[in-house]
């Protein structure tokens, strides 16, 4: 449905994309991942025909975003990272307009409008002016705006930022929703995001792709989960000696919370688990926090930048794919 | 049809803010005062200076009807909604020309009311310069307006456009007095390229083709080049 193939952007001199190319089957749903200025938004600019790319080509159902723009454009429905509203008008009178410039047939003009708003949950707010409504609210506009036409494809650019802990939830479940009959390429920076909504991943950064695997593979390398934030009590006792005598143990970052100590574990394998957390326990002491530290996306791309950087061959897309 | 979209949309944005209200108001306000004083004063059944007055106020009023147009859509960032849309830059170029012009048909439409005021006091009145003189002033407006629209291509400040495009109108409004001030073939091309100097033999009663075209030509060169400044947002 998507091909992206050896894209390359230049701002005047800087480099914001370096050769990315990556594939989206139809009904998949992929997560472009990376921190702030890695180039995700560039890449979803080049693809929904917003910029040209530098060298490369972008094809969306056969069509060139170049030399076919208007062909894509009408398959596209795209979300940019600030929604795309005109604060004085209505909701309603808003996605009209989007409905009447995106060719969408006067005839299912109302039946779209009044679908998109239904789904988006806007039906109590369809009447209020957009400048009156709040950030998460006026997210759910951009996102209806994107699906006014009912394209075969959309391209949302973190679609959840900014908003509070349940819009998140709701956004996320009508992008999972919509996945079901829809191409979706979704950017982010939480890499917890991914993996709640997407089936696949491509990893940029510095405008490189430097992973692209499926969200399960990811997580097993960059946590491994060997990370523990450990609270014990009492501290009096010697804690310490129960875990600094294995070799490859770390314990960073304690703190003394009344009768409780609390640190940072790092284990070397998940072979060595049994016996420390055994060992502890006879010692009379007792758990009160074990949390592993889950896989963060800076810990990922530190791994994979290292091992990038390293050359050693088995760099992180390898072992994933392998994996 | 897109076009429409996009100029129905403006229409409303216009009425929405206060700012098609507050331009009305003023120019009526300036326009009706000096028709009062000017009436009063000379006692001529004639249009001629109210509507050279009206031209030099639309001069004024004019920027703020078209500052926001392509700029605002730069920096509230919908210009992304409108270029990942299957819609051309002309189109939307287009579209917002009309809708500010709509706006200013609306405008004259209620100027009319002077002529109406003085027709019904005076003996005889000529139709002819005011009907030309009208023609004029719709022509100058559009001419205004797509100045302004150009300009505000440009920018993504409202005000920068809004400077833009007033020094641009000012200067093809003096250019005429060239025509005084050098006896060469400078001041002939200078005076060639004033709105003003046409637009006064309109008020006279002349609706001479050559000016009918000019005014055509220029109106068609600034909304070309504010399309291709759209357009170029997609290169650059």
């Amino acid at each position: 449905m998507i091909e992206m193939k050896d894209v390359t952007k230049y701002y005047g001199n800087f480099r914001a994309l370096d050769g990315i190319s990556f594939s989206v089957q139809g009904g998949e749903i992929l997560g472009l991942l990376g921190p702030n200025g890695a180039g995700k938004t560039t890449a979803m600019r080049i693809l929904t025909c917003f910029l040209p790319a530098t060298t490369g080509t972008v094809t969306v159902d056969g069509f060139d975003v170049f030399e076919d723009s208007m062909e894509v454009r009408r398959r596209l429905g795209y979300l940019p990272e600030t929604p795309p509203v005109y604060p004085e008008m209505t909701v309603r009178s808003y996605l009209n307009f989007v409905a009447d410039i995106r060719e969408v047939p006067a005839k299912d003009c109302r039946r779209r409008v009044d679908t998109v708003i239904e789904r988006t949950g806007l039906v109590d707010h369809q009447m209020r002016v957009i400048g009156t409504l709040s950030k998460g609210y006026r997210q759910r506009v951009g996102l209806a705006q994107a699906l006014v036409h009912d394209p075969a494809v959309l391209i949302l650019d973190e679609p959840t930022v900014g908003l509070d802990p349940n819009q998140i939830i709701e956004i996320r479940n009508l992008i999972k929703d919509l996945s079901k009959d829809h191409t979706v390429i979704l950017s982010t920076h939480i890499l917890s995001e991914v993996s709640m909504t997407c089936k696949r991943v491509v990893i940029i950064n510095e405008g490189r792709i430097v992973a692209e695997d499926s969200v399960e593979n990811l997580e097993r390398q960059g946590g491994a989960a060997t990370s523990f934030r450990i609270g014990l009590r009492p501290a009096s006792l010697d804690w310490k000696a129960c875990f600094t005598g294995i070799e490859g143990v770390k314990v960073d970052g304690e703190q003394n919370d009344g009768p409780i100590v609390r640190f940072s574990l790092s284990l070397p394998d998940h072979a060595a688990y049994d016996g420390v957390f055994k060992a502890t326990v006879a010692k009379g002491h007792v758990f009160t926090e074990i949390t592993p530290a889950r896989a963060s996306l800076e810990e990922v791309f530190l791994r994979l930048t290292r091992s990038e950087e390293n050359g050693t061959g088995d760099s992180a897309t390898e072992g994933g794919k392998a994996a | 049809m897109k076009v429409f979209a996009i100029t129905k949309k403006e229409l409303q944005t216009y009425f929405f803010s206060p700012v098609a209200y507050l331009v009305f108001a003023s120019f009526l306000l300036v326009v009706g005062y000096l028709f009062w004083i000017v009436l009063v004063s000379s006692k001529l059944a004639t249009l001629e200076p109210l509507l050279y007055n009206a031209a030099f106020v639309l001069l004024l009023v004019s920027p703020v009807l078209t500052m926001r147009l392509i700029s605002e859509e730069r920096r509230a960032g919908t210009m992304e909604l409108l270029l990942t849309s299957p819609i051309s830059p002309s189109e939307i170029v287009i579209g917002k020309f009309l809708a500010c012009f709509i706006l200013y048909l609306l405008l004259i439409l209620l100027t009319f009311q002077y002529p109406l005021i003085m027709s019904m006091y005076a003996e005889k009145l000529d139709m002819g310069p005011i009907m030309s003189g009208y023609i004029g002033l719709i022509l100058l407006g559009a001419a205004f307006i797509s100045v302004g629209l150009f300009a505000s291509s440009l920018c993504e400040n409202q005000m920068i456009a809004a400077m833009l495009s007033f020094g641009a109108m000012l200067c093809f409004w003096v250019f005429g007095w060239a025509k005084y001030a050098l006896d060469n073939a400078l001041g002939e091309i200078l005076g060639q390229l004033s709105l003003f100097e046409r637009y006064s033999e309109f008020l006279k009663g002349v609706v001479d083709s050559g000016n009918v075209i000019f005014f055509v030509v220029f109106i068609v060169l600034w909304l070309f080049m504010a399309t291709r400044v759209v357009e170029s947002d997609r290169w650059r």
